[in-house]
């Protein structure tokens, strides 16, 4: 596929600790790629440095083909990329609305930015009551919401979630779920890192499993035949 | 009454200055997390820039404030990339050696100022000097009135870039999160290297004022930095609008001091006042935030 997101034998990690060792992955447009594995198993650091968080000490990232490896984390968002850090990454001393200005800060266009966050917002009636409370003092769930409708606003390709669920209630978790199946049905390329696969197996396109820093299975979720196949790939095996 | 109604206007004038040194001090440490210890240098190499503008060129002070400006901010813009490099550097403590980075910036500039100028104070002449207005029993000396004013109106410059610019929600993002604000789009390193910028501006400036107000000498800047570190803690360290407050304070207990006790207390008695505010609110008067 011409316009997927690749990663190709990326060696990443933090200081001098190697983190991610040989990963590669790829992510089609407009699906839904799903990373799982362990803690410390690489698979936040691998959309780190996908991000241009982490530099990478080898291999290649591409989007669509061109090369983006190295690249300064600013520069991703108008390359089409916008990743949301774990919990969020909301400013907490921001309003709903200020957060969703900086969301299409990269635009520079004032107007178009308004008519896109007055559409997107729409879609979300409790943070419509909640425009002028800054982020701060919003629960998780809504923090969340604030987030994912941030990412929009610049209309990207791919959105990269790091586990969207830690923290949250059962029911949250769900529904923010089931905004990720929202991005999908926009267009909207993702790729999820979660630890909860219970909950994010079922909306996952593809699926990555890492553990102790490399690729212990690629598929999609109908490979993983059951619950016993799935422990035994995250306890080392194939 | 007379006295008190006096003091009370030299305190709110000074207090005005005393905010414009600070601002952009607090400012520096709200983004960058940098303590610039060289606060007072810029304040002393303003009013020396001042002082050479006007003995050489001829330019009023009141003027030759925008060129001081401008060429600081230029220079912290240019210094601006290595303040980030030391605070961002993986090796250990870098805010500790930032700290000690700034240090040496500060000695390197009064080192300098002594070396080149010599230890003679400076007055700053104004066509303003010696001129007053006087409202009842208040008697303004037009060049302090003046220098509130141009203070204020720097102040109000930075807080209208702030909260009403493109850059300056950059700059409010940045402050609270720096991946974050990269994240969003933000060149995380230009922006602060301008934060560095408009902070050596500001303080410059604010040494303008207070050259030409008192004199300026290369020893002159330790007492800005006392000054502006008195201002930013009583405010909260970070917090922009606790300056206000905070810097007024400072100039009314300043002016008391010196009309009521002694001039000579007034370093001990404001950092005695800044030991008893903290022991009661230790995150300042309005705690943190940009």
């Amino acid at each position: 596929m011409s316009n997927e997101l690749r990663v190709d034998n990326l060696v990443t990690g933090y200081g001098k600790q190697e983190i991610v060792h040989d990963i590669t992955v790829s992510a089609p447009p407009g699906q839904i790629t799903c990373i799982f594995g362990p803690n410390g198993s690489g698979k936040s650091t691998v959309i780190k440095a996908i991000a241009g968080l982490l530099p990478a000490w080898s291999g290649r990232i591409t989007l669509g083909g061109t090369e983006i490896t190295g690249l300064p984390v600013h520069t991703m968002v108008s390359k089409g990329i916008v990743m949301m850090p774990q919990g969020g990454g909301v400013f907490p001393r921001f309003t709903v609305m200020e957060n969703l200005r900086m969301g299409g800060y990269a635009l520079n266009n004032k107007q178009l930015i308004e008519e896109r966050i007055e559409s997107l917002i729409a879609d979300y009636p409790n943070l419509q009551r909640r425009r002028n409370t800054p982020a701060g003092s919003l629960s998780g769930g809504e923090q969340m919401m604030v987030a994912i409708a941030r990412a929009l606003v610049t209309d990207p390709a791919f959105v990269m979630l790091d586990e969207p669920s830690a923290g949250l209630s059962p029911a949250l978790v769900h529904e923010t779920m089931e905004r990720v199946v929202g991005l999908k049905e926009r267009g909207v390329g993702v790729i999820m890192v979660e630890q909860n696969i219970r909950e994010a197996l079922p909306v996952a396109d593809s699926v990555y499993i890492f553990a102790g820093g490399k690729r212990k299975f690629a598929g999609t979720q109908e490979d993983i035949r059951d619950d016993n196949h799935l422990m035994s790939i995250y306890m080392g095996g194939t | 009454m007379d006295l008190f109604l006096q003091t009370l206007v030299n305190g709110i004038l000074i207090g005005g200055i005393l905010i414009c040194l600070t601002i952009g001090f607090q400012l520096t440490f709200g983004v960058l997390h940098v303590i610039d210890f060289a606060v007072g240098g810029w304040t002393m190499l303003g009013g020396y820039t001042a002082y050479w503008l006007v003995t050489l060129a001829g330019i009023d002070p009141f003027i030759s404030i925008f060129l001081v400006f401008a060429l600081f901010l230029l220079i912290g813009r240019g210094l601006g990339p290595l303040i980030y490099h030391v605070r961002t550097s993986r090796y250990a403590r870098p805010d500790l050696m930032a700290l000690a980075f700034t240090f040496g910036i500060f000695l390197f500039m009064r080192g300098g100022a002594l070396w080149l100028w010599s230890y003679n104070s400076r007055s700053v002449d104004s066509v303003l000097s010696g001129q007053f207005l006087s409202l009842g029993p208040v008697t303004i000396p037009l060049m302090r009135l003046s220098a509130f004013l141009l203070a204020m109106l720097f102040s109000l410059g930075l807080f209208i870039l702030l909260y009403r610019s493109r850059f300056g929600m950059a700059v409010r993002a940045l402050a609270q999160n720096h991946d974050h604000a990269g994240l969003m789009g933000v060149d995380v390193k230009r922006v602060s290297a301008w934060v560095y910028g408009i902070y050596t501006a500001l303080t410059a400036s604010a040494g303008v004022l207070i050259a030409t107000i008192y004199s300026v000498n290369p020893s002159v800047g330790i007492r800005y930095t006392l000054f502006a570190f008195f201002v930013a803690v009583l405010a909260g360290l970070g917090s922009v609008g606790g300056v206000l407050v905070a810097g007024l304070a400072l100039g009314l207990l300043e002016a008391y001091v010196a009309t009521y006790i002694g001039a000579r207390y007034s370093l001990l008695i404001v950092f005695g006042t800044l030991y008893l505010v903290l022991l009661v609110a230790p995150k300042g008067v309005l705690g943190r935030g940009i």
